[in-house]
Parts: structure tokens; sequence; C-alpha cells
């Protein structure tokens, strides 16, 4: 390796290691530094950012060819794990959202977690898991993304649960750490099978083997279906999408991360970079789609009756996470990244937006407290306004663009009934952003803390507005501009740029309706979303509770496996240990017992005895 | 005055009895300490510190000076001890004390140094006579050491019983019983059952050491002269039936399920640095020696048997983190989960594949350690707060941070975490185990694969109970780690982090010793 990995786009292997190596250069020395050294992740983050651009112009500018650079980590005998990088389009993509909203959020909690006893250790933390989601975009290897997808995993527990103290943190970082791991035992197995079949755990060397017919269809599938549970996991699709809405229970500014630029963004990029393989067996790709499908639905409703804002951001995540799903399924990569980046940037505005509003009404989170916010804090209402504009996918904000776009995929990959489900999906959407919009902003005060709040504090508002200025004008990448092909056909080669006119008309028009329905309901209360709910009261009392998906993991969890737990942990104790570790004993000492008696010493007995045996000798003699 | 000279002269002895120091200085120091009153303290724990040390030097020299590229035999010495004339001659070497390392023993020298030396750190509290506690340490690491340096299957199971037969005083006298709600767990059952349970596994494993010898027909003890004719003297059939001896006698030491329950019970009752030493370099006898006299003698005999041995070793694996959730106290818990991560030691030997046994003596090495820091830091809250029952340790990482997190990073290497010791090793099995026998490997793969999820629940449920949530009032008055506590979890640590970011340097040295074993099997086969 020569001087060339620090030029160009080969230096892109610096962006996650300035993180990393911040990391525990803020955990033990951060103590003596000023600021407790959040300026050290900070600076890391954004050298990263700078870097990001001399990698994409490098890249651009006629590098396209995807680079690689290769460590040795183990090998032996001739079979060997190396830790290499490759940049191509998807990671140039992750590595630029990534740090950009990575860098607003860490500027944003400057402020936010001022007075925090372990305000060092967040900053620490935040390098962390930044350095690790980047190393995930970068791996070129499976098995090294592994690594660093469990780094991953490992960062978001210790962020939800920052606050350790508090029981409800510490069990939603259990959980959110649980329920990953459930999808990452797929995922881990998923690789090694694939390592069998091809005898690599490069990304490219295995999808060229498939795709050249060097693994049988049987190894794809399962591994596959393996690989997308571990995606489905960390992306929170249903059933695996409890860990998220719990996840609130972490700082606000983290929540903003988790949800926008690491941890949930890893499940899609591992969707969007392993396509290639799902697309060699359709019915893999048919379950992608419709696991996000249902996904995108599911969590919609649910978003429509929560009332804590944080836990309607979350499941709208949950939600458009099932749209991207259902992109990637229908093979349209572009647009599913597309709308990955969008959203992203759109509920980082949202939730630091939400981390503004808690911040001035004393970490209140239910939407029926707030009220009349937008003459108190205006600045954070017009951005809350192109955050939900976006998401509920009104032209011409970005989130309309990147929807479309996956609109158009649904319907030419998936058919008519498929398209009818994801535009009510889109109008669900646009009910319940215009819902907890309408509710918190408009209208009058309900509380006191409502009536006393104040608009936030200039470091707090200056990412958020630099959030949503991109939230408005991103939606442009999607159009071809000089030699630029439009967002989509940068990603996925031979995409071609274009725009069905009336499903783009539609879906707008049922997004209007979505934000319509909402203002018919909380802004003009023409109809009672009260007796909306009492009328369907079943249906309401499930969407409250997430359809009981919670009660029917905690009833596994209490019910059957530590249940299990208990049983076998007794098994072993009574039956394994006390009957058969034990009772060999003691069936031995009680024989010692039982044949010390036979040494009687009186002669009849032994006569007898012997008299027997004589017997018994001659019989057996004289009958063979 | 002692002068360069004579400084040289003694450091060139010891580096040519290399290994005769290795398990020679501690009892050294046990006969040392027989001679000090055992009113002087202070005397006691600096003799023990410095004869810990000093093995513990040698233990990172004979690893570190351990040749990887050579591999083979290395430091090998043979004294001759006992001629046993017999029909194949006179018999002149029939039992040497024949000592060497390869790249296996290295890399177990290493764990039990360092294993050695923490566990006299943190024995530094130990009240009741602290004199005979130390001796009675000394012998059974020098039984352990034994084990690892010879290459004399006489010599081999003598100190295999030297290393077993002091834990019957060491938790007899210094364990503690545990008390729960329906039963009782004494010390001196639980020291009584540990023993009487691997002595019934030694029995087998003499029988097998008999039956080799006069099969092998050569007049030697030797393990390296019996693999030169083992594959003309011993005969599959032979091989066939006496394997099993050692893989279930060695295999009640490694923990083999449903051979276990002596484990968690001993590891229970035992002080801690004897739990450190048990946990983390005593089972790990077990495992080498199926490795060391098993496999590598008879070949044919471990083909036959290592599905079974796989199978049993999936089942350590599941049954034993099944069962660590169900526990109530912080020992319990770990001493099940060491009987979980045994079976992937199980498991990675009996793939036969290269990955899985270079996986197999990783993960005992990894599991050493990490056992060694679980076990050390249950200690140290033990005894702050005199109870070990998670039901009553709550929210302990608001006046304990450092010790919490030393208890959840062993927590994050023992689910397998990447980065860290666990992970690598585990991985190697996993894949050891999905490239051997067909379909059942795949399934039993994946059940491993399970299993490090299982970890994961039981582990960070009891981090988060014990550890996390609000602290009780009763709590309130704990004090963190002490200098001497923060330097034996910092060795650990150190270890963790090194094996799990590079292995590289460890699994050069495992290679060496393990390839050429796996080689000559497929060779048999």
């Amino acid at each position: 390796m020569s001087i060339d990995i620090l030029t160009g786009a080969n230096a892109a292997w610096l962006i996650p290691a300035l993180s990393i190596i911040a990391f525990p250069t803020t955990v033990f020395l951060g103590r003596f530094l000023p600021g407790k050294g959040s300026f050290i992740s900070i600076l890391a983050i954004f050298l990263g950012f700078i870097l990001f651009w001399f990698v994409l112009f490098d890249f651009l500018s006629g590098n396209s060819v995807p680079l690689h650079v290769d460590i040795d980590w183990i090998h032996i005998g001739f079979w060997k794990i190396t830790w290499g990088f490759l940049v191509d389009r998807i990671s140039i993509v992750m590595l630029g959202l990534i740090t950009f909203v990575a860098l607003l959020v860490q500027i944003y909690s400057l402020q936010y977690m001022k007075g925090d006893n372990r305000y060092g250790w967040y900053f620490s933390l935040h390098a962390f898991f930044a350095g690790s989601m980047l190393l995930v975009v970068l791996a070129d290897n499976l098995l090294f993304l592994y690594f660093a997808w469990e780094l991953v995993g490992l960062g978001s527990y210790l962020l939800i649960g920052f606050w350790f103290d508090r029981r409800s943190a510490a069990e939603a970082a259990k959980k959110a750490f649980i329920t990953t791991r459930i999808g990452d035992v797929g995922l881990l197995i998923g690789i090694i099978i694939l390592f069998k079949a091809t005898g690599t755990f490069h990304i490219s060397s295995i999808i060229h083997a498939a795709q050249n017919g060097g693994v049988a269809d049987s190894t794809i599938f399962w591994s596959s279906l393996l690989i997308f549970l571990g995606a489905m996991g960390k992306s929170g699709q249903f059933p695996l999408h409890v860990w998220l809405p719990d996840a609130m229970e972490g700082p606000t500014p983290v929540s903003a991360l988790i949800h926008a630029a690491t941890m949930v963004a890893a499940g899609v990029y591992l969707a969007v970079r392993m396509t290639p393989l799902f697309e060699l067996v359709p019915e893999v790709q048919v379950t992608v789609a419709l696991v996000g499908l249902i996904t995108f639905i599911f969590a919609g409703v649910v978003a429509l009756v929560t009332t804590d804002i944080k836990r309607v951001l979350a499941y709208s995540t949950i939600s458009h996470l099932g749209l991207m799903m259902l992109s990637v399924g229908t093979g349209a990569v572009g647009a599913a990244l597309f709308h990955l980046v969008v959203h992203g940037i759109s509920k980082a505005l949202l939730f630091l937006g939400a981390g503004n509003i808690m911040h001035a009404t004393n970490d209140a989170t239910d939407c029926w407290s707030f009220g009349g916010l937008k003459r108190k804090m205006p600045i954070t209402t017009g951005i809350f306004l192109i955050g939900s504009l976006s998401l509920a996918g009104i032209a011409p904000l970005s989130g309309f663009f990147s929807k479309d776009e996956i609109l158009g995929s649904v319907y030419q990959n998936m058919g008519y009934a498929f398209l009818i489900i994801t535009l009510v999906g889109g109008f669900i959407s646009a009910l319940y952003m215009s819902r907890i919009f309408l509710i918190t902003f408009t209208g009058d005060p309900r509380t006191d803390f409502a009536q006393n709040a104040h608009e936030s504090s200039r470091i707090m508002l200056l990412p958020v507005v630099m959030l949503a200025i991109v939230a408005f004008f991103l939606g442009m990448v999607a159009f071809p501009m000089w030699d630029f092909n439009g967002f989509s056909a940068f990603v996925e080669q031979g995409y071609k740029f274009h725009i069905i006119p009336w499903l783009a008309i539609v879906s707008l028009m049922v997004a209007i309706l979505g934000l319509l329905t909402g203002w018919v309901f909380y802004y003009k209360s023409l109809l009672s979303h009260r007796a909306m709910a009492s009328r369907f009261g079943l249906f309401y009392r499930g969407a409250l509770v997430g359809f009981w998906v919670d009660s029917i993991y905690e009833f596994i969890i209490n019910r059957v496996v530590l249940a299990l737990g208990r049983l076998i942990a007794a098994f072993d104790r009574i039956v394994v240990n006390d009957t058969g570790i034990d009772g060999s004993g003691k069936s031995v000492l009680l024989s010692a017992f039982k044949i010390r008696l036979i040494q009687t010493g009186k002669i009849y007995s032994y006569g007898t005895a012997m008299a027997f045996g004589v017997f018994l000798a001659v019989a057996v003699w004289w009958v063979f | 005055m002692v002068g360069v000279l004579e400084v040289l002269e003694v450091l060139k002895i010891i580096d040519s009895s290399i290994l005769l120091c290795l398990f020679g200085l501690p009892m050294l120091g046990a006969t040392l300490l027989l001679f000090i009153p055992a009113s002087a303290l202070k005397i006691i724990k600096i003799v023990a510190f410095a004869v810990s040390l000093v093995v513990a030097v040698l233990a990172i020299y004979i690893f570190v000076s351990f040749d990887e590229t050579l591999g083979g035999i290395q430091f090998q010495r043979i004294y001759g001890w006992l001629p046993l004339p017999g029909p194949w001659g006179s018999g002149d070497d029939a039992i040497t004390l024949s000592l060497g390392i390869d790249g296996v023993s290295a890399t177990m020298v290493l764990l039990t140094g360092i294993v050695m030396l923490t566990g006299t750190l943190i024995s530094w509290n130990v009240k009741e006579s602290t004199k005979d506690f130390f001796i009675l340490y000394f012998v059974l690491l020098s039984g352990v050491f034994g084990v690892f340096v010879t290459f004399d299957l006489f010599f081999f199971f003598l100190f295999y019983e030297l290393s077993v037969l002091p834990m019957y005083l060491l938790i007899g006298k210094w364990g503690s019983t545990s008390k729960f709600k329906s039963f009782v767990r004494t010390k001196e059952y639980s020291a009584m059952k540990l023993t009487l349970v691997l002595v019934a596994g030694s029995v087998l494993i003499w029988v097998a050491i008999i039956a080799i010898f006069f099969q092998a027909g050569i007049g030697s003890f030797s393990v390296i002269e019996i693999q030169k004719v083992s594959e003309t003297a011993l005969s599959p059939t032979f091989q066939n039936i006496f394997f099993p001896l050692l893989m279930i006698g060695f295999g009640i030491l490694a923990g083999l399920w449903p051979f276990h329950t002596w484990s968690p019970d001993g590891h229970v009752a035992a002080p801690t640095a004897v739990s450190m030493v048990h946990a983390g370099v005593l089972m790990k006898l077990g495992a080498f020696g199926i490795i060391r006299i098993g496999i590598v003698l008879m070949p044919n005999g471990a083909e036959t048997w290592m599905p079974l041995l796989i199978v049993l070793g999936a089942v350590n694996v599941i049954y034993g983190a099944v069962s660590a959730m169900g526990q109530t106290d912080l020992k319990y818990v770990i001493g099940y989960s060491s009987v979980s991560h045994m079976g992937y030691v199980l498991m990675g030997m009996a793939t036969l594949n290269v990955l899985g046994m270079n996986g197999a003596v990783l993960q005992m090495f990894s599991h050493g350690i990490m056992t060694a820091l679980f076990f050390a830091v249950a200690g140290m809250i033990y005894d702050r707060t005199h109870t070990r029952d998670t039901l009553e340790l709550r929210g302990m990482a608001k006046k304990m941070g450092v010790i919490s997190i030393m208890f959840t990073i062993a927590g994050l290497t023992s689910l397998g975490l990447p980065g860290m010791s666990g992970f690598v090793a585990e991985l190697l099995v996993f894949i050891g185990v999905f490239q051997s026998y067909g379909h059942l490997g795949i399934i039993l793969g994946s059940a491993a694969v399970i299993g490090a999820a299982l970890t994961a629940v039981y582990i960070l449920r009891l981090v988060a109970s014990v550890f996390f949530g609000s602290t009780p009032e009763m709590w309130e008055n704990q004090t963190d780690s002490r200098p001497r506590e923060l330097l034996v979890a910092g060795i650990l640590v150190a270890i963790i982090f090194s094996v799990g970011l590079w292995p590289f340097p460890y699994i050069e040295v495992i290679e060496s010793g393990v390839n050429p074993i796996v080689a000559a099997i497929s060779g048999a086969g």
C-alpha cells in the first residue's frame, strides 16, 4: 500500500477512523479538556464531513471504479479474513448522510445536554456510534460489516441507556439490543452459509459467484432471507420493530441520530447492498416488499392514535422504513436510498424540533399538553412544518420526489394492488403528520408550560434550520442536471429518470387529502376524533398499544423463555444433579451397606451359599 | 555482592530449564510459605505476589519467544525418571519427565500465568489462614502448569490429579455456602461433589492411559513416542473402544453435559481466586486433554466419536444458556455461562477441521480470561455487599461505576460482541461447525449462533437489573474499585481487547500447534 491511501476517494477510510479514534481519546482524556472533550468528537465528524466532499468530487471526476483497500485481520492456513473498504456510489451517499446528520446532531447536543453529569461520555459515545456506522457503509466484506454492525448495536445500547439510572431507559436499551440481536442471529447465519457456499466474505465476490450460477438457488434463498432478517431487526421492520418506539428513552438528539442517519439506516443500507443477491430469487424480493408494505401500513396506523410526540415520530420512522424496504423489494434501490436520505434529513429535523419543544416545556412529550406553540416558538414551528410536509409528500419538498419514485417502481413492478395499498399508506402518513402538527402548534396552549414556552437558543436552532433548508431543496437532486442523471441513476446504473405524470398527481392529491382530513379533525373540529375513536373502539385500543405486539413478546419472554429457564435450572438441580450425580453416589453407598450384610460370619449361611453355587454350576454344566 | 555475570548465569540456567521453573516455582513458593509463620501476613503476601509475578513473566516470555514459524515442540527437555523393563525390552525411557511446549500449550501457559497473577492479587483480602490458602493455591497451579508442559502420559496424569485435589480443601475451607429459599448448597457438599465427580473422570482417563501404554507396546509413556507408532499399534477398534473413555473422562472436567453439575456448584462455592483459576484454567485442562491425548493419539477413535461430542457440545451451549437464565445468584449465572461457553470449545474441537479447532483453542483462552474477569468482579461486589442475590442487587452502577463497566465488558465479551476476544473465537467455531458434518453442521452451527443470542438475553437482563436503574438506599454507601482491583480487571480487559481487535499474534501461535494435529487426522482418515 502506498501513499495513495491518503488521496481522493481512497481516503474515505479516514472518515470513520477519525471518529473511532475520537472515542478512546475523549474517554480517557476528555475530563482534562475544556468542554469535556466534546469538541474532539465534533471536530472528528466535521473533518469527516469535509472529507466526504473530497471523496465525492474525486469519485465524480472519473475515478468511478469502486476502490478497494484491504488489510489482513486473521489468516489461518490459506483461509483469511481481511478488513477492506469499498468506496462506491452507495457508500458515498451514506457517508454524506451520516456525517452531515451526525455533525448537526452533535452541535445541537452541545446546548441540549449542557449540565448533564456524563457530558463527556455522551460525546464519546456519539463519536463511537457515528464511527461504527460509517464503518458499516464502507465495509467491503460481510464479516467486517457484521463487526461494525454489532458495534452500532452497542452504540445504540449505550446511548439509549444513557440515563441508565432510570429503569425505563435501562429496559429500553436492553430491548433494543436483544431485539436487533434476534435479527443478527439470522444475519450471521446467512453470512456463514454464503461463506460456506462461496468461500469468501467479499460482497462483490459473493454476488459475482451467485450471478454466475456458482451458488445453489436454495442457498441464495435461505441466506438472503436470513440476511434480510438482520436488516429487519436493525431497521425496525414488523414484527421486530418493538425496540424503536422505546428507544425514545435516550436523549432526544440521540433519537434524531438513530432515526435518521445511524442504526435504522443500517438495515436499509444492507438490503440495498445485497439487492443484487435478492434479485436472483424472486420470492425473496416479494418477501422484502411484503414485509415493507405491512410495516408501512401497520406503523402508520399506530402513529395515527399515539399522543406522545416522540413516539409518533418513532412510528412514523418505522412506517417510512417500511416504505424503503418496499422500494428495495421492487428493485428500486436508487429510490430506496433517496428516500432514506430524504427521510433521514426530515426526521432528524423533526426530532430536533421536538427536542426544542421538550427543552422549552420541561421535557413534556404528550402532544395534548402543548397547543398554540406557533406563537411561542415561530422558528421551530416553521421548520417542523417543513419536515412534516416533506414527510407527508407534498411537492415541491423533497419527500414528494422520493415517494414518487417509489410509487413509480411499485406500480411498474408490483401492480395495482400494491400501488393502492401504498397510496393508502401515503394518506395515513399525511394524516398523522398534520394531526401532530396541528395539535402541537395551533389552537390555544393547554397547559402552563405550553403557555410559558420559549424559542430555543441559536446553537440549537442553527442545526435545525440547516436541516430544514436541505429538506426543502434536496428534492432537486432527483432531477437530471448537466451531466448528472438524477439521484437514482447515480446510485443505480442503467436507471433512467422518468416521471409518471398521472401517478405524481394522484400521489399529491392523496397527500393533500390526508392533510385536509387532519385539518378537518384537529383544526376545525368539524368532525370529532373522539367519536371516531369510540366508534372503532377495539381497533382504536389495539392501535394505542401497537396491536399487542409488545404484549405478545412480553408473554413469550416471561412465560415461555424465562419459565423455560427456571424449569431447566430446576431440572438441572433436581434431575441431573440430585438424581443423576448424587443418586449414583447414594446408590453406591446403599449397595455397600447391603453387600455388607452378606458377610454374616456364620458357617451355615456360607455353607448354604456354597451348596447353592455347586448346584448351579452342575446344572449349567449338565444343560450345555 | 552479586555481579552481572552471576545474574546472567542464573538467567541462563532459568532459560535452559524454563518449563521446569514454570511448575517448579509455584511448588517452591508453596514450600517456602510453609516455613513462614502464619502471623507474618505481610511477608506471606509479598512472597505470594513475587512468585506469581515471576511465573507470569515466565509464561509471557514463553508465549512471546515461542517461534510460531517453526511450530512443533519447543523448549524441549527430557529427564529420565523410571525404567520399566518388560516384553518391550529394558524400557529405560518408560516414564520420563518429558517437557515441551507447542502452540496450543503456549497459549494455555500464557492464560494460566495471567490468571494466576490476577488471582493472587484478588486474594489479598483472604482473612482466614492466608498462608494455607496460598500454599494450596500454588500447589494447584503447579499441577495446572505441569499438565500443560508435559508430554508424558504418566506425569500428565500426576499433574492432572495434583491440580484437582487441592480444590477440595480450598473450597471446603475458604468457600461459601449458598442458601436459597427451597434448598441449600453447602460448601462442603460442593467440594465433595466436585472432587468425587472429577476423580470418577480420572479413573476413566487412567484406564485409557494404561490401555494405550500396553497396546502401543513400546514401553514408553511418552506421547511423542506413542504417536509415532499409533497408526500401526493402536488399531481402529482399540481406538473406538478407548477414545470415549478419554472423551468422557476429560469431558467431565470440561463441563460436558450431563456431567457438568459439579462445575456451577463448585464455582459458586469456591473463593474468588479459586473460581477464577477453576473456571478460567482448570476446565481447559479437560479440553486440553482431549486434544493432547485423545485426538493426537487416537485420530480414528476421534473421528468415530466426534459427531456425538459435537451434539453434546451444542446441548452444553443451549442448556447452559437457558439454565443461566433461570438463576438468581450472580455466581451461578456465571457458572452456567461457563457450561455454555465450554460447549463452544467442545463443538469446535469436535469439528476436527482447521477453523473449528483453532476456534476451540482460542475460545479456551478467551473464555479463561473472560470468566476470570467475571468472577473477579463478582467477588468485588460480594466483598462489598455480602450478597450475590440478583434480586437484591439493584442500581449498583451509581456507586460502583468502574466495577459495573468491568462486569459489562465481561458480559459483552461473553455474548460475542465484535472487538472482544469472544467474537473471534466463537466466529471461528461457528464457521468450523458449519463446514463440518453436512446438514447436521448447519443445524448445530445455527444452534450455536442462537446460543450466543441467548447469552445476550441473560447477560443484559443481569446487567440491567443489577447495575442499572435507581439505587436503593441500602446500597448508597458502597465504594468503587480499589487500585489493586482495578489493576486485576485492567489486565484482563486489556487482553480481551487485544485478542478481539488484533487476534493475529495469538492465532499464529495456536495455529502452529493445531494445524499439524488436524493434518494428521486428515492423513489418518
